[in-house]
């Protein structure tokens, strides 16, 4: 009896087998085919551990650089660059989006093998990884060739002193989607321009018998809510890869703190959500009428326009954030990614070359900006006249980048992140969580306790917190 | 029935020739046995060879990375138990643990107590209903945690699961059983969900095998079908049951999966220390402190270890492990 | 069907309930209690096979709500979006479900059974002592051995190949458990005497004598194995990083995380639903097989 069923077995194995192969090889479309290099096992061309390549190989005998990235329509960019390039082929994989994908490369940064030799980083995670050794410094790989490429301040975030430890890519410049049907609705003529008008017209929406909420304030907003407090003056660290040691910490600045009680206010009166970030129940609400406002940065364009359960009537605009003084605006930013050369690629110049010059054209901008919604940092593209006059259907045409988010680019100062930040986001969530949503304690209390978290957390890795 | 507990030496001689130690000792039959009892390593070698590989070897290298210190920013440096101390004063794994020991004792006795009753009128029945009702237990089983976690969500969700349209029926507003008040409970309905049937299944297996012409003498006797349930079928599977609720328990304590894969839709109610396996991975693989994330792992495991085997011991009559 | 009905129902005939000597199974309350743990059970799964016939924007604003189907009935148009999206990479993942689950299955239960038996009839030296470090082993929670894991298959050039996730699947503590305890008290000892006496090898007792009789168990311990490699999450999140190697488990977490970022044109809901479904289906029917293998465990009565 055990054989029959070990024969049916090893049937259903080979089955199994052949669908897999079935399916790679008559999969169709762009993405299917393995490297050059060989199927689903271990390649040992220069793909290394990091396996076989979601787009095809155009020269096979070019030097392989492993690429690991998350952007939608990549697959297209990686494309372009293998065309032009003879002597580097990228070898992209998707190993994740944002922290599955550092989950990943944390483990094998730890474990010393694994890695892919370009990784896509966040701005935010990127002293996390340089505090490890895990990046190159590619001031040593020409990365001056490109520096003119980016604004000052955006090649300062990705800079440590004289050390560049990764290329800018894409940013996330912040403004404001509304409903201009809801708002029409409602007896709001002119988007709110300050805070004071947002709360009224807040109120206004209330008052006017609509069933929306003017917007969401999520207490697992993260670095959504570090740029809201951004705005108001806040600089919480102070912090550099070469002297990774010390840090100063002052995250219970009266900005954080004021910004903080604005929201509970219109949380307790009843004007605001307080529904986390990213879940479907969010997803559907920001889209289907329930929110009327939608506080994000440029790339949420794309985000909503890829949302479901849109409800059809409705008529999105955009425009600039409020602000907390008109006549002294704060441009800020929330997300924004690059390309960052790890320390166990095999070929580092190879690597920086990619890093370099995968997002270098137009053409690649011209795929990134129009399927996947990225907002460019790359200056010959950012300040052409395509991308300012770029008219963008999801918002009835409206010319978005002219019309809010060049100015916020341009205005923003930039930001230092710490080399803790998925403790420090953690505690954030928990104590505005604790503050606004289960009122177990004040706004005030609530950042105190934040402060007290991290310093305590920051000494007891050995810093030394100034 | 052959007592479980006397030796294959014994039992090689015919009954009623059991003979003291010494005679066996010059028995040249017992050099054979105890030639034939090291046969046993044979079949346990190659479950040991892949044990001591992928179980022995990283948990010793795990041990070792606990007993040392790496900061971000200093370096790695030898602490011995350090580790161990401050995980057993860190109020987030004391909290952890209190959490996983409630829930265990909540859980456990529910899940058992579902699973127990299934297996034994499934035991009891032929009817298609009764083969459709074993299949319909098993499903969740075979449905992977973070699909189910998907389903949860959205069964849980204010604004598409059933409940509100069930709580609506009565004019009530629908409980979230993800807020911070109720997921403990939502939790637990969850797990029971995934894991009854799992349990069943054993339990099940084990009543199988035993031996119908025992019900048939019990029956003579007059006794009546839950007599019978709990006087004949419960205790002759003791030593299956008492297996299984020392994994649960040990399952239970290590409690991971279904909170991490509900975390996003329950921020405020499921933290980064809600379990000690969830702080563990989240010291890990978000903190990138890999060290004190491995002695947290090994003070759970010595958690697990004290409460597992004071179980064993208070049962070990009834275990069947000799 | 009806051989398996048949075969029951002969089998069954001794085993009546304990109320009077009725032949007809009259059991009111089991069946009542049968039908509510059914629909407990089962009601979630309602919703999976309702949700996989909507399209995305019936998922979120659906005409009749969560447990009913819309207007439009969308399965087949969601099946074929599977197998386009990604070129396919769906029926990939779904095959390297089964490779992995049935060759870790196959050879997890296989150790488990020799070395159940081994444990439960011989008593051999330090065998006490090994069977403790097996239980103690499992109560380290897994979260510690990803690192060590990781740079154990790194050192062999195993990671991220199909060996990453099928070697450390071989283990299962508490199969092995299972037999043992199945094996003490499903295999008596006077039949292996029996058979030894008669001349036989320990290998040809084992695969003779006491093998039919572990017959259940062992079932137990395939399905139990091949399921729990199945719904495996994290063991082949942290050592594959090839979408091409990915089970199906990931895969789908994979798109699920992709439909809640904030990343452009990346929402799969109806995706995600209908491929949980679909990867379901597999198991189930390793279920029905494998349960006909429960009856025939009777025949030889072990405890008396």
């Amino acid at each position: 009896m055990k054989r029959s069923l070990a024969v049916g077995t090893a049937a259903v194995g080979l089955l199994a087998l052949t669908l897999g192969a079935c399916s790679s090889g008559g999969g169709g479309g762009t993405s299917s085919s393995a490297s050059s290099g060989g199927g689903g096992g271990t390649s040992s061309s220069a793909a290394g551990a990091a396996g076989s390549c979601t787009n095809k190989i155009v020269k096979p005998g070019a030097k392989q650089v492993t690429v690991w990235a998350w952007y939608g329509a990549f697959e297209q960019v990686v494309d372009l660059f293998n065309k032009s390039h003879n002597d580097v082929q990228i070898c992209w994989s998707n190993a994740g989006q944002g922290k599955q994908e550092y989950t990943k490369f944390s483990i094998a940064v730890e474990a010393g093998t694994g890695a892919p030799d370009v990784v896509m980083l966040e701005t935010d995670t990127l002293s996390s990884f340089t505090i490890r050794k895990a990046l190159v410094d590619l001031s040593k790989y020409g990365a001056a060739d490109v520096k003119k490429n980016y604004y000052d301040r955006v090649w300062k975030d990705v800079s440590s002193g004289d050390a560049v430890y990764a290329i800018p890519v894409d940013g996330g410049p912040m403004g404001m989607f509304y409903r201009k049907d809801l708002f029409d609705k409602a007896g709001i003529t002119t988007p709110p321009t300050t805070w004071d008008e947002f709360a009224v017209d807040a109120q206004k929406m209330r008052d006017s018998g609509s069933k929306a909420l003017f917007t969401d304030f999520p207490t697992n907003g993260g670095a959504y809510l570090q740029a809201l407090f951004a705005q108001k003056g806040s600089a919480p660290y102070t912090y550099t890869a070469s002297n990774a040691t010390d840090v100063s910490i002052k995250l219970n600045d009266q900005g954080s703190k004021d910004v903080m009680k604005y929201w509970q206010g219109l949380v307790n009166k009843g004007l605001v959500g307080t529904d986390d970030t990213f879940t479907t129940d969010y997803n559907t609400k920001v889209v289907d009428g329930s929110y009327a406002v939608c506080l994000t940065a440029a790339w949420g364009s794309g985000y909503l326009s890829g949302l479901s359960g849109t409800d059809p009537t409705a008529v999105w605009k955009a425009a600039p954030i409020p602000q907390w003084s008109a006549s002294s605006p704060v441009q800020i930013n929330w997300g924004g990614s690059t390309l960052a050369v790890t320390s166990q690629a095999k070929d580092k110049t190879a690597a920086a070359t990619v890093a370099k010059e995968v997002f270098g054209t137009e053409a690649a901008w011209k795929i990134g900006i129009e399927k996947g919604a990225m907002f460019p940092l790359w200056k010959p593209i950012l300040e052409s006249s395509y991308f300012t006059d770029l008219a963008y259907p999801f918002f009835g045409g409206q010319k978005i980048n002219q019309d809010v988010f060049l100015k916020a680019a341009q205005g923003y100062k930039g930001f230092t992140w710490s080399p803790f930040q998925n403790f420090a986001y953690d505690k954030l969530t928990e104590e505005a969580n604790a503050a606004v949503v289960q009122k177990t304690k004040s706004t005030d209390d609530a950042i105190d306790s934040l402060q007290k978290a991290v310093v305590d957390y920051a000494k007891s890795q050995g810093f030394t917190v100034k | 029935m052959t007592n479980p507990t006397v030796t294959g030496a014994h039992a090689a001689l015919p009954v009623g020739e059991r003979t003291p130690r010494a005679v066996v000792a010059l028995n040249p039959r017992v050099g054979h046995d105890r030639r034939r009892q090291r046969f046993g390593w044979a079949f346990v070698a190659p479950f040991a060879v892949v044990f001591a590989v992928f179980l022995i070897a990283p948990l010793g290298y795990a041990f070792w990375l606990s007993l040392q210190t790496k900061t971000l920013a200093a370096g790695t440096h030898f602490s011995g138990l350090g580790n161990y101390k401050q995980a057993f004063s860190d109020p987030l794994f004391l909290q952890g643990v209190w959490l996983v020991a409630r829930f265990a004792l909540i859980l456990i006795p529910l899940q058992m107590l579902v699973s127990l009753i299934a297996a034994l009128v499934l035991d009891n029945l032929t009817t298609r209903l009764s083969r459709f009702a074993r299949l319909a237990i098993f499903v969740p089983y075979a449905v992977p945690a973070v699909i189910g976690a998907l389903m949860w969500g959205f069964l849980y969700s204010p604004r598409f699961g059933p409940l509100k349209s069930l709580f609506g029926l009565f004019g009530a507003d629908a409980p979230f059983l993800l807020s911070p008040q109720n997921v403990f409970g939502g939790l637990i309905n969850v797990v029971t969900w995934q894991w009854a049937g799992y349990y069943m299944i054993i339990i099940y297996a084990a009543l199988r095998g035993i031996d119908p012409s025992i019900y048939e003498a019990a029956r003579i006797d007059g006794a009546k079908g839950w007599q019978i349930a709990t006087r004949i079928k419960v205790p002759m599977i003791s030593s299956a049951l008492i297996l299984i609720l020392v994994f649960a328990l040990i399952g239970t304590l290590q409690f991971f999966t279904e909170p991490q894969v509900l975390r996003p839709v329950a921020a405020g109610s499921i933290n980064a220390s809600y379990t000690p396996n969830i702080y563990a991975f989240t010291l890990a693989f978000s903190y990138s402190q890999f060290n004190y994330a491995s002695a947290i792992s090994f003070a759970l495991g010595a958690v697990v270890f004290f409460g597992s085997y004071a179980f064993l011991f208070l049962t070990r009559k009834k275990n069947g492990l000799s | 069907m009806a051989a398996l009905l048949v075969d029951e129902t002969t089998h069954e005939a001794p085993r009546q309930n304990g109320r009077g000597g009725s032949t007809r199974q009259r059991q009111p309350w089991s069946h009542v209690l049968l039908i509510i743990l059914a629909a407990y059970f089962l009601i979630p799964l309602w919703w999976l096979v309702v949700a996989s016939t909507k399209d995305i924007n019936g998922l979120f604003t659906g005409a009749h709500g969560p447990m009913w189907f819309d207007a439009h009935f969308n399965l087949v148009t969601n099946i074929k979006q599977l197998s386009t999206q990604n070129g396919g990479l769906y029926w990939r993942w779904l095959g390297n479900s089964f490779l992995y689950a049935f060759t870790a299955g196959v050879g997890a239960t296989v150790l488990a059974v020799l070395a159940g038996y081994g444990f439960a009839k011989y008593k051999f030296r330090g065998r006490n002592l090994f069977f403790a470090m097996l239980l103690g082993s499992v109560m380290v929670p897994l979260t510690a051995l990803v690192i060590p894991t990781f740079v154990l298959l790194a050192r062999f050039h195993l990671t991220n190949t199909i060996w990453a996730v099928i070697l450390p699947s071989l283990l299962n503590p508490f199969g092995v458990y299972l037999m043992r305890v199945y094996a003490q008290d499903a295999v008596p000892d006077e039949m292996l005497d029996a058979a030894r006496i008669d001349g036989a090898g320990e290998v040809r007792t084992f695969f003779s004598v006491a093998l039919p009789l572990l017959k259940p168990a062992l079932v137990t311990v395939l399905l139990l194995s091949v399921v729990g490699t199945w719904n495996n999450y994290f063991l082949p999140l942290a050592v594959l990083s090839d979408t091409k190697l990915l089970p199906i488990t990931v895969g789908l977490g994979a798109w699920q995380a992709q439909s809640t970022s904030a990343a452009a044109g990346s929402q799969l809901w109806n995706l995600v639903v209908t491929g949980s479904l679909i990867s379901i289906i597999p198991l189930i029917i390793s279920f029905l097989v494998l349960q006909r293998y429960w009856q025939s465990g009777l025949s030889l009565g072990s405890l008396k």
